[in-house]
């Protein structure tokens, strides 16, 4: 009997642990349109490995611009690439709470839709990743992975913590020049190394330059307590202290337990007249702008200010109106919404077409990802002859002038001790669930001595100004 | 230093805060005293209970109080799961096994957590209470009625859980339990129903703190399931037994961590005080009790 009782017990249990775990599957699978939804075709654990197929794995998107024509992305229309394989590498993060895999998944997309147009000079492009999880042995280690065994010619993507800190010296003695889209300080102040986005410290510049335009009696200036904060700050106190506005710089622990006592700190030492400016990923920026809201804070300061990750239509749509040009955000990027020129076109029909695995759909990851491709497929194909690590390194270090509409100005490599040539940039602000773009693109100040290091080294590219319509 | 007009705010905001790890160390003290369990799962289930909640209001058309009803249900049935499959089997296990065990709950729920609801793309989700949107001012802040909810609830569920204990059989046979749980079962005591009852419990707390934590700290998987450690200080400090000292100890720990905000110096050390005062507290408590014994002992 106490057998058969347990038996009928369990059984019970059994069917309540399935019920339980099918509502969760339910909830969680409610709308597999969903931006947030897992990428089907990433792969997470330590160290993993994966390989593009790079073959045109084609798949819905919930991004517009399907409907624009992807061949001209590659040479010769429909015509699929058969040569022999141009292996290309890239490292990434992606744990839990910072997931940058749409990179090098755009990435993928791009080059699927080379290879299946042609190629570069007939060559498929398949793309080696490794992810990890800002283990500094780990990130060392895929780099000699992909150099020894995978036999890559060519680092490009690096959307990652730590990367360029742990593998420049490595890139040095190989002759590599990465193409990235990093985080950490050598991303733009070492020879091998350039990025396609701006960077935290450049892009705080901008979000401080932004508030000190608006004549401003302070900034305080917050971001998350990490390595590396103090190289960051340098950038916003030097462009406040050369406009005489007096700075605090403050850290906050993450993952933030008390946002209220935060953004009630924040605005208390800003004062009426002053400026809050955010270095945080956007669920955390998220966190601390809704704690001011509901503690109604918002306006008890000139402004707030973001560096570039609140940039997503995420943020403005979770904020709500209360925030309609109130928040300013530095853009490195030019806005999809605002932008639908040929190349932008092309941009979402390659998502459309082959970013099924990309789960952000349109936004400065996927852009990113997208301009990494198409800058070092154009630089694969002025090679001729064999496709080697010097020849690659030699065509990625020659990159120049190229133009496009998702930057504000030309993108640069070049021989220099430091690359920052994303320089220039965008404020956008939220409005009504969209951000919009609230100034065109503006000079970074050279009052930031590493900006101005950069510009004396590699001249200072014209703004362009991307069309929009 | 702060002026004392800086510090009124900052206890406003560090009491609600307080509020709800009081609810949730309430949660863990009974589930503790019935089980001998220390579930260190509570902030995870509650965690994964809010990202549901998330799910159904944005992407399946429910309302925010019948997908909070879910979460809650949620939290009450994988606690009570895990407490049915694996609670028998460690029954008799040393309480740090106990304790480890749930840890292995926890992780489960972290990685399904991160696989259905992942961060990439710059994804930041949000659940606010209905209750937001009500306000009322004090000083020169707003404080919305989820934070004098917050409050509230931490003291009516401390005071009706004591009450429950106290005053209803099956309050009295979780007390039972937890002082011999083989004599209680030889008595006659229903163990099992009575531990399930105790494993609910503790899973509806986690699900009503999980909600009330995403709208008042972040939606987010990873920081509502390490605040179970603000928790964990609070029932150190009451020493696993006592709710009431419990509740006091999560309020102290919610108004001294919010109170050290505008100390620069210490700001960021901020963190530390659960820890910190868990160990002063156990130091006196100690230092007591050695004084205690070796008055006896004389």
């Amino acid at each position: 009997m106490r057998g058969m009782h347990h038996h009928a017990l369990r059984v019970r249990l059994g069917v309540a642990l399935a019920v339980v775990i099918g509502a969760v599957l339910l909830a969680a699978c409610g709308s597999s349109n969903s931006s947030t939804s897992a990428p089907p075709g990433s792969s997470g654990g330590s160290a993993s490995s994966s390989t593009s197929t790079a073959s045109g794995s084609s798949g819905s998107s919930s991004s517009s611009g399907g409907s624009t024509d992807t061949s001209s992305c590659g040479p010769k229309a429909g015509q699929a690439a058969t040569g022999t394989p141009i292996n290309i590498g890239t490292i990434d993060t992606k744990q839990p709470g910072t997931d940058f895999s749409d990179g090098p998944n755009m990435i993928n997309a791009y080059f699927a839709c080379v290879n299946a147009n042609g190629g570069v000079n007939g060559h498929p492009l398949k793309l080696f990743v490794q992810y990890d999880q800002t283990q500094p042995a780990q990130i060392a280690a895929a780099a000699k992975q992909l150099i020894q065994t995978d036999h890559v010619v060519g680092i490009v993507g690096v959307f990652d913590l730590l990367e360029c800190t742990i593998d420049q010296s490595y890139w040095d003695q190989l002759g590599i020049y990465e193409m990235g889209a990093g985080i950490a300080p050598e991303c733009w102040s070492t020879p091998h190394s350039a990025a396609v986005n701006m960077g935290p410290r450049y892009s705080s510049d901008g979000a401080v330059q932004y508030g000190l335009s608006q004549h401003v009696s302070k900034i305080v200036f917050v971001q998350s307590n990490v390595p590396g904060t103090g190289y960051i700050a340098a950038g916003p106190k030097a462009l406040a202290d050369a406009m005489h506005v007096p700075i605090t710089e403050l850290t906050a622990n993450v993952p933030i337990n008390d946002a209220n006592s935060l953004a009630l700190n924040l605005v208390n030492n800003a004062g009426s007249n002053g400026w809050v400016v955010l270095n945080f990923t956007p669920p955390e920026a998220l966190v601390i702008l809704q704690a001011a809201q509901k503690l109604g804070l918002e306006d008890r300061v000139k402004g707030w200010g973001c560096s570039t990750p609140c940039n997503t239509d995420f943020l403005a749509k979770a904020l709500g109106p209360k925030w309609n040009h109130k928040l300013f955000v530095n853009a490195e990027l030019t806005d999809a919404d605002d932008h639908n020129g040929p190349e932008m076109q092309l941009y979402k029909a390659i998502l459309a077409k082959y970013g099924s695995a990309v789960a952000g759909g349109i936004g400065s990851f996927s852009q990113m990802g997208f301009l990494l491709a198409k800058f070092s497929v154009g630089a694969l194909d002025t090679i001729k002859g064999p496709y080697t690590i010097q020849s690659v390194n030699t065509a990625f270090k020659n990159i120049k002038n190229q133009q496009t509409e998702m930057l504000c100005q030309p993108w640069v490599y070049g021989p220099y001790p430091l690359h920052i040539p994303n320089n220039s940039d965008f404020t956008t602000t939220p409005d009504n669930g969209k951000m919009v773009t609230a100034q065109g693109c503006t000079p970074i100040s050279n009052a930031d001595p590493q900006i101005a290091a950069y510009r004396k080294a590699a001249g200072e590219a014209p703004s362009t100004n991307p069309p929009t319509g | 230093m702060p002026s004392t007009t800086d510090l009124e705010q900052f206890l406003i905001t560090g009491l609600s805060l307080g509020g709800v790890y009081a609810l949730s160390g309430v949660g863990m003290v009974v589930l503790y005293r019935a089980t001998g369990v220390l579930n260190l799962s509570f902030g995870a289930v509650g965690a994964m209970g809010a990202l549901i909640a998330w799910q159904l209001i944005n992407h399946s058309g429910f309302g925010f109080w019948p997908a909070a009803l879910v979460s809650v249900l949620f939290g009450g049935a994988i606690t009570l799961a895990y407490g049915m499959v694996f609670g028998p089997a460690l029954a008799h296990r040393d309480p740090l096994v106990k304790a480890t065990a749930t840890l292995g709950l926890t992780l489960i729920l972290l990685g399904v957590m991160d696989l259905l609801w992942p961060s990439s793309g710059g994804a930041s989700r949000s659940l606010t209470i209905p209750t937001d949107n009500n306000t009322f001012q004090v000083g020169q802040i707003s404080v919305t009625y989820t934070n004098v909810i917050a409050l509230a609830l931490g003291l009516v569920i401390t005071v009706a859980t004591a009450a429950f204990l106290r005053f209803t059989k099956l309050g009295t046979a979780m007390r039972a339990i937890a002082n011999d749980r083989d004599i209680s079962a030889a008595l006659g005591v229903p163990v099992r129903r009575v531990t399930a009852a105790a494993w609910f419990g503790c899973g509806v707390l986690a699900g009503i703190a999980g909600v009330l934590l995403a709208d008042l700290v972040a939606l987010d998987a990873t920081s509502l399931t390490f605040l179970v450690i603000f928790t964990l200080a609070a029932t150190l400090i009451a020493r696993l037994r006592s709710i009431v000292i419990t509740f006091v100890a999560a309020l102290v720990i919610g108004v001294v961590d919010a109170e050290l905000t505008p100390v620069q110096s210490l700001s960021n050390y901020r963190d530390m005080t659960p820890f910190v005062l868990a160990a002063i507290a156990l130091l006196v408590l100690n230092r007591r009790r050695v004084i205690t014994v070796g008055r006896q002992g004389v």
